[in-house]
């Protein structure tokens, strides 16, 4: 058994485990003032010795958390377990070392361009590596958290949030496709390093002290970032993308991640929104005569899909599970071939058929112009920026439905249902009802952000609405985290921003989104950032799991 | 009345196809209780099977014999896939909850379009330093090869047009289910796939290598669905990537009409959806007939059937199908 040979070797050799990780982090620190190839073109110019740059930089970093792990493993607190954050660090590292190979010989052609610096930086990204297989398994015990002051607690969070902006804006910022890959690597290795070694839980823990305090941290991070933008308008149209995508995701996390019901059509909400807004809007395409102001659309085409949520919803009488999601699968279909086809040939002339309404006009609110560049204390900000904020509105509203609805006596119902739905009907939970309730909330909200993305895009077409939107909506949720919030948005961000980013790959998009939906559900199905009770669904005989979660529960209780 | 005569010979030949789609299904559900979404891309891959065999061995061949190697291709190519799928991807899976099998479809699904899109773009991808003949671009409708016999002209009888593929697939159909009619009830496999269906567990007892028959109930689905992909090549005279999903959602509805699970419903539930969609193009009145809301009202008629007879037509009645 392989794992009961790493257990021999962490037994015997695991006292040297903090000694081999700051040799490995020394040498990735060392690595970065090393030159790393021989041409001068690519990646930013890493040949420049003593003056680090990009890559080199960010295996500095790599480099001084493997050594503060290390330092960690020496006198290890009883709450952390720094051996686990170096196993994910190294092979992150190691990753982050061979895919800026891969470009060096890719871009310059061949690995002889490589120089010494990416082998000082790959020696010590497997030293780092094997100090985490070294080191011996621990048992957390999170009784021991460390109690702060609470004024200590917020000041982390408000550091924690300033890192997250900090970062968010210099990501959008690297216009490089490779540059950014390896990037995104080191930061899977430095922050899955960091939080694997038990400051996730911990500050996951003292988040739940002070819900208030980060919730508005994170709002003013989000509020904060067109303003690190410069006016310019690139980063914020994928931003714009992200929040409608999010908004999305998050009511179908209501549906599937809440109540545990699939639905394989919910981009047909988006699309019911959008098209109520395209049509009553000011487009010379426009079909409906009527021009309410835009607060009324926003209410018709949210209730407009809330009623067919409540449709949607009717069969869950009958059918669930698979069945379910074909059911809502076909009603998608429907929706989509309604749209195509409603062109005034095959019925009455509603959405214009395959072109779909174009030249939707921007926004006008009691005389503030969405299209036009409002300038704040000097910076300007652009129309997508405008929209930026709406959809930051939209998303807290979304948000605010959504916790307080889990928080509430019908969010414990649909947890009951989601697990078992019998046992929840004899407990005199309405099944139907909120299974109902659960669909309609989700299509409201949908439909809410589906107006606003008609006027952001300008344009509506059936194109938009295809079963593969619906299935992204569904991998943000699952690869997210099914049931949280966080999740999701981390989810939304992942999948929305990385085709934009990896333009080298795009071609290869679907095939590695496919591969990645296929590779989650094998290895992760509670998603990257789990709610716990889902976790534990999926691997119900981890007693070590169901351990901590209590000993969690009772530290909380606290 | 030859109208309706008409109609019914296009639904016949429609359903011939879904019902051989739906057969996979159908035969899989049985055995596992797993709805196998990316089965649709089985019969998409039987199709292009079939296309790269005619390919690589006798381009611009039109005689009669390179149909029996073309289908040889066809299931090999797609018997495969399915097999490594399920082995790879369903295995791990047996006992998770209902959630990860069927979102793990959705990612095969899209995986084996986008690897046959990506792949006949430029063969050289998976394959390095094959010579790829001249392989179209499968970013458009990829022609497929027109076999003398099968294709040409169409005859007419009795003021009735039909084509010769049309006759081409309704006879796959019947050969396709005598041999599984053979294969399920007169062999030993046959008759372990029937135990297996009927309790897991107990078939274990006895002696019956469950994973086996697991692989051999994809493998003849796949066989199937690749007879239906050649059989659809013919018909229409050109492929895409993208046809396997309507195709397998439609051969979903068959089996679902016709009882999933439910090898003798599979083909008269496809039957029965074709003929519906043939009719409703041809019989409803009102803008909403004709053939753009052909699709809408198969999709209606799922719909229909999973909420009022989920058990479909042949199925037996089942309390739970969560």
């Amino acid at each position: 058994m392989s794992s009961s040979r790493t257990e021999n070797l962490a037994a015997a050799h695991g006292g040297k485990a903090p000694m081999v990780a700051i040799a490995g982090g020394a040498l990735l620190m060392l690595s970065g003032l090393l030159s790393w190839s021989y041409d001068d073109r690519i990646l930013d110019d890493i040949s420049v010795r003593f003056f680090p740059i990009g890559i080199q930089i960010y295996s500095m970093v790599l480099g001084l958390v493997a050594v503060g792990l290390g330092v960690l493993l020496m006198r290890r607190p009883a709450w952390m377990d720094p051996g686990k954050g170096l196993r994910i660090l190294g092979m992150a590292s190691v990753v982050f070392v061979l895919g800026t190979l891969l470009a060096i010989a890719k871009q310059a052609g061949g690995i002889v361009n490589a120089n010494e610096g990416l082998y000082v930086a790959l020696a010590g990204a497997v030293l780092a590596a094997a100090a985490g297989y070294l080191s011996p398994e621990v048992h957390i015990d999170v009784r021991k958290w460390p109690r702060l002051n609470s004024n200590v607690e917020i000041l982390i969070i408000v550091v924690l949030m300033a890192l997250l902006l900090f970062t968010l804006a210099y990501t959008l910022n690297i216009e490089d496709g490779a540059v950014f890959g390896v990037f995104l690597v080191a930061v899977i290795g430095i922050v899955g390093g960091l939080l694997g070694s038990g400051l996730g839980a911990y500050f996951g823990f003292i988040g739940g002290n002070n819900r208030r305090p980060l919730m508005l941290a994170a709002f003013l991070v989000a509020f904060l970032f067109p303003f690190t933008q410069n006016g310019s308008d690139e980063n914020m149209s994928i931003a714009t993308q992200i929040l409608v995508f999010a908004a999305t995701a998050l009511g179908l996390n209501i549906v599937v991640g809440l109540a545990g019901l699939l639905d394989l059509g919910y981009i047909a909400f988006l699309g019911t929104g959008a098209y109520v807004a395209a049509m009553m809007s000011t487009s010379a395409f426009a079909t409906i005569g009527w021009k309410p102001p835009f607060l009324v659309v926003m209410l018709i085409g949210a209730c407009t899909a809330a009623v067919f949520g409540l449709i949607i919803g009717s069969p869950t009488l009958r059918v669930s599970g698979d069945y379910l999601a074909i059911v809502t699968l076909g009603f998608g279909e429907i929706f989509r071939l309604a749209m195509f086809n409603l062109d005034g040939n095959n019925g009455p002339d509603l959405t214009n058929g395959p072109n779909g309404i174009p030249a939707i006009p921007d926004l006008v609110f009691f005389g503030f112009d969405f299209g036009e560049v409002h300038s704040i204390a000097g910076i300007p900000l652009g129309r997508f920026s405008n929209y930026y904020f709406l959809l930051l509105a939209l998303i807290a509203f979304v948000i605010l439905v959504f916790t307080r609805l889990n928080d509430s006596r019908i969010g414990r119902g649909w947890v009951a249902i989601r697990e078992d739905e019998r046992a929840a009907e004899a407990m005199g939970v309405n099944t139907f009802g909120l299974k109902i309730l659960a669909f309609a909330v989700g299509a409201f909200l949908a439909g809410l952000a589906g107006t606003i993305k008609a006027h952001v895009d300008t344009s509506v077409s059936p194109d938009q609405y295809i079963f593969l939107e619906s299935a992204f909506l569904l991998a943000a949720v699952v690869l997210g985290g099914m049931g949280t919030v966080l999740g999701v948005l981390v989810g939304a961000t992942i999948l929305k921003l990385l085709p934009e980013k990896l333009r080298e790959v795009n071609d290869y998009r679907l095939l590695m989104f496919g591969l990645l939906l296929v590779v989650m559900m094998r290895f992760r199905p509670e998603g990257l950032i789990a709610s716990k009770r889902r976790q534990l669904e999926f691997h119900e005989d981890d007693e070590e799991l169901n351990e901590l979660l209590q000993a969690e529960h009772l530290q909380e209780a606290k | 009345m030859d109208q309706f005569a008409q109609q019914l010979v296009n639904g016949l030949t429609l359903g011939s196809l879904y019902a051989l789609i739906a057969v996979g299904y159908t035969v899989v559900y049985g055995i596992v209780q797993l709805i196998n979404f990316a089965h649709g891309e089985i019969f998409m891959i039987g199709a292009f099977g079939a296309l790269s065999t005619w390919l690589i061995f006798f381009e611009g061949e039109t005689a009669l014999w390179t149909l029996p190697i073309m289908l040889v291709g066809a299931i090999a190519a797609s018997v495969t896939t399915a097999v490594l799928m399920e082995r790879i991807a369903y295995r791990p899976l047996r006992n998770a909850p209902r959630l990860a099998p069927l979102i793990t479809a959705i990612g095969i699904s899209i995986f084996l379009q986008e690897a046959v899109r990506l792949g006949f773009n430029d063969p050289t991808l998976f394959l390095s330093n094959w010579n790829p003949l001249d392989f179209p671009s499968a970013k458009q409708k990829v022609p497929f090869p027109q076999i003398d016999v099968v294709t040409g002209q169409a005859f007419t009888l009795g003021g009735v047009t039909i084509q010769r593929s049309a006759l081409f697939t309704i006879g796959c159909l019947v050969m396709c289910a005598a041999g599984l009619w053979y294969f399920v009830n007169r062999t030993k496999t046959g008759r372990g796939m029937q135990a297996v269906s009927q309790d897991p567990d107990t078939a274990r007892l006895m002696g019956i290598n469950v994973d086996r028959i697991i692989m051999v109930a994809f493998a003849v689905g796949a066989t199937l669905a690749a007879v239906a992909g050649v059989a659809q090549g013919l018909q229409v005279t050109n492929i895409n990537f993208k046809m396997g999903f309507l195709a397998g959602l439609k051969a979903f509805t068959a089996a679902v009409l016709g009882g999933i699970g439910n090898v003798w419903g599979a083909v008269v539930g496809g039957l029965t959806l074709g003929i519906v969609e043939a009719m409703a193009v041809q019989f409803i009145p009102g803008t909403f007939g004709g053939s753009p809301w052909k699709d809408v009202w198969a999709f209606a008629l799922l719909i229909i059937v999973l909420v009022f007879r989920p058990q479909g037509l042949l199925g037996a009645k089942v309390v739970d199908r969560a």
